[in-house]
C-alpha cells in the first residue's frame, strides 16, 4: 500500500513503460508508523505482531470449545494444527516427532500468515520479505537439528558426516567435506535466504506490476494510449497475483517440511 | 555467538545506510527482536494452549466414536438375540400346530372308526332282530296252520262219520300224525 504512494509520487508515466522506485529498498523499508520512547515502530514490526496475533486467535477461536462434532471452522483449524502434527512432524521424524510438533506447528503457522499478508489486500507486504523471520527460524532449526544430533548420537554424530562409511573410500573424504559443508553451512542458509527470497521476488512482481498498473491507469490524461501498458501490467499482475497465493502456501510449508527433515536427519543419522 | 552477530548486524546496518544494499538481506535488529517476540507467542500457545485443548477434543471424540460403536454393538447383539427368540418362538408355534392338527386327525380317525363299528354292531342287531322274529313269525304261523288243519280234518271228519266226534283226543291224533309227518319229510 505505502509501496504504492512512494511509486505514484515518483513516477513520470510520460516517459516510463513501468513505474519503479528510485531506490528498491522503498518497497521493504516499511515507514515507521509511532515511536514508543526512543524506540522506532516500523510497519514491518507491527505486521510481525499481528501476524502472531492472528494465529493465536485463529487457534483460540477454532479450538475454544473442542466440541465433539465440530463447526466448520473448528474442522479447519483442526486439520491445519494436525496437517503439521501428524503428516509432518510425526510422518517424517517418526514417533519422536511429537517433541517438535509444536514448533514445527508454530512455525507453520505463523509463516503461513505472514506469506499470506503478501496477498492480503490493505496489508501487502509480506513480513518474511525481511530477512529476520526467516533467519530466525533458520537459526533456530538449525540450532535444534546440531543439538539434537550431537545429543542423540554423541560426537559419531560428527564422525558420520565427514567419514560417510557407505561411501566408498576413494570418495570418502570428498563426500565427507561437501556434506559438512552442506549440514553445517548450506542447510541453514538455504532455508532461510529460499523463503525470504521467493517473498521478496513475489512482492516485488506484485507491487511493481499492479502499482505501475493502477498509476497508468489512473493517469491516463497524462499517460494517453500508453495506459494500455498499464492495463496490461495490471493483468498480468492479477496473474502473479494468483500465483503468489500458492506460493505464499507452498513456501511455508517446505519451510516446516525441510525444517522436519533436518530433525529427522539428526534424530536417525543413518537414514 | 549472539553477540557476534549483533555486531555483524550492526555493522551491515551502518553499511545499508551508507547506500549499499546489503541491508536488504540482513536482518533488520528491531524486526529480528518483533520476530523472537512474536514467535514465541505463538509457540507458547500453540505449546501450551493449542495442543492441549486439541488433544481434549480428540479425545472426547474418539471415546464418543468408540461409545457408539459399543452401543451399536450391544444394539446388534439385543436385535439378533430377539430374532433368535422369535424364530424359537416360530418354531415352536410351527410344531405345536402340527401337533394340533396330527391330533385332530388322530381323534377325527377315532370318532370315524367308532361310529363305523357302532352302526355295524347296531346294524347287525337289527339283522338278528328281525330274523328271530322272522322266525318266530313263522313258527306262529306254522302252529296256526295246524291248528286250522286239525280243526278242518275233525270238521271233515265229522261231516263223513256224522256225528261228533271227541275232539281233544281228535285233536291229540292229528298233532301226532302232524309231527310224524314232519319227522318223514
Amino acid at each position: 500500500m505505502f509501496e504504492q504512494v512512494i511509486l505514484a509520487s515518483e513516477c513520470d508515466v510520460a516517459n516510463e513503460v513501468i513505474c519503479a522506485p528510485a531506490d528498491v529498498k522503498e518497497l521493504f523499508e516499511l515507514p515507521t508508523v509511532f515511536h514508543i520512547g526512543q524506540l522506532a515502530v516500523s510497519r514491518t514490526m507491527i505486521l510481525i505482531f499481528l501476524a502472531a496475533f492472528i494465529v493465536v486467535a485463529l487457534l483460540y477461536f477454532g479450538l475454544r470449545k473442542g466440541s465433539v462434532i465440530p463447526s466448520k471452522f473448528q474442522a479447519v483449524i483442526e486439520s491445519l494444527v494436525q496437517f503439521v502434527r501428524k503428516d509432518v512432524a510425526e510422518d517424517i521424524i517418526g514417533p519422536e516427532g511429537v517433541r517438535y510438533a509444536p514448533y514445527l506447528t508454530a512455525m507453520f503457522l505463523f509463516l503461513l500468515v505472514g506469506n499470506l499478508f503478501e496477498i492480503t489486500p490493505l496489508i501487502n507486504f509480506p513480513i518474511t520479505a525481511r530477512m529476520a523471520i526467516p533467519a530466525f527460524l533458520a537459526i533456530v532449526t538449525y540450532v535444534i537439528f546440531v543439538f539434537v544430533g550431537f545429543h542423540k548420537n554423541g560426537f559419531r554424530y560428527l564422525t558420520d558426516i565427514i567419514w560417510p562409511k557407505a561411501v566408498p573410500l576413494a570418495l570418502r573424504w570428498l563426500v565427507g567435506i561437501i556434506e559438512l559443508f552442506s549440514t553445517f553451512i548450506l542447510r541453514p542458509l538455504t532455508l532461510a535466504v529460499r523463503l525470504f527470497a521467493n517473498l521478496v521476488a513475489g512482492h516485488l512482481m506484485l507491487t511493481l506490476l499492479l502499482g505501475s498498473g493502477v498509476i497508468f491507469i489512473w493517469n491516463f490524461a497524462e499517460a494517453g494510449a500508453k495506459s494500455l501498458v498499464g492495463v496490461a501490467w495490471f493483468a498480468f499482475g492479477l496473474g502473479i497475483f494468483l500465483f503468489e497465493i500458492v506460493v505464499a502456501v507452498l513456501q511455508a510449508y517446505i519451510f516446516t517440511l525441510l525444517s522436519a527433515v533436518y530433525i529427522q536427519s539428526s534424530v536417525h543419522p543413518e537414514h | 555467538m549472539l553477540y557476534a552477530m549483533s555486531t555483524v548486524l550492526i555493522l551491515a546496518e551502518t553499511e545499508a545506510e551508507e547506500g549499499s544494499n546489503i541491508g536488504l538481506v540482513l536482518p533488520d535488529p528491531y524486526e529480528l527482536v518483533a520476530g523472537i517476540i512474536a514467535f514465541a507467542i505463538v509457540f507458547f500457545f500453540v505449546w501450551k494452549w493449542a495442543f492441549p485443548a486439541i488433544n481434549r477434543s480428540l479425545e472426547s471424540r474418539q471415546q464418543a466414536i468408540s461409545g457408539q460403536l459399543k452401543e451399536a454393538e450391544t444394539a446388534k447383539l439385543e436385535a439378533q438375540s430377539l430374532l433368535d427368540d422369535y424364530r424359537a418362538q416360530l418354531a415352536t408355534a410351527k410344531s405345536e400346530a402340527d401337533r394340533i392338527v396330527e391330533e385332530a386327525r388322530a381323534q377325527g380317525d377315532a370318532v370315524r372308526a367308532d361310529l363305523v363299528s357302532k352302526s355295524e354292531a347296531e346294524a347287525s342287531q337289527i339283522v338278528a332282530k328281525a330274523r328271530v322274529d322272522a322266525a318266530n313269525e313263522k313258527a306262529r304261523a306254522l302252529q296256526e296252520a295246524r291248528q286250522e288243519v286239525a280243526d278242518l280234518s275233525i270238521d271233515l271228519a265229522e261231516k263223513v262219520v256224522g256225528e261228533n266226534l271227541d275232539r281233544a283226543a281228535q285233536h291229540g291224533l292229528i298233532e301226532r300224525y302232524l309231527a310224524d309227518l314232519e319227522r318223514m319229510a
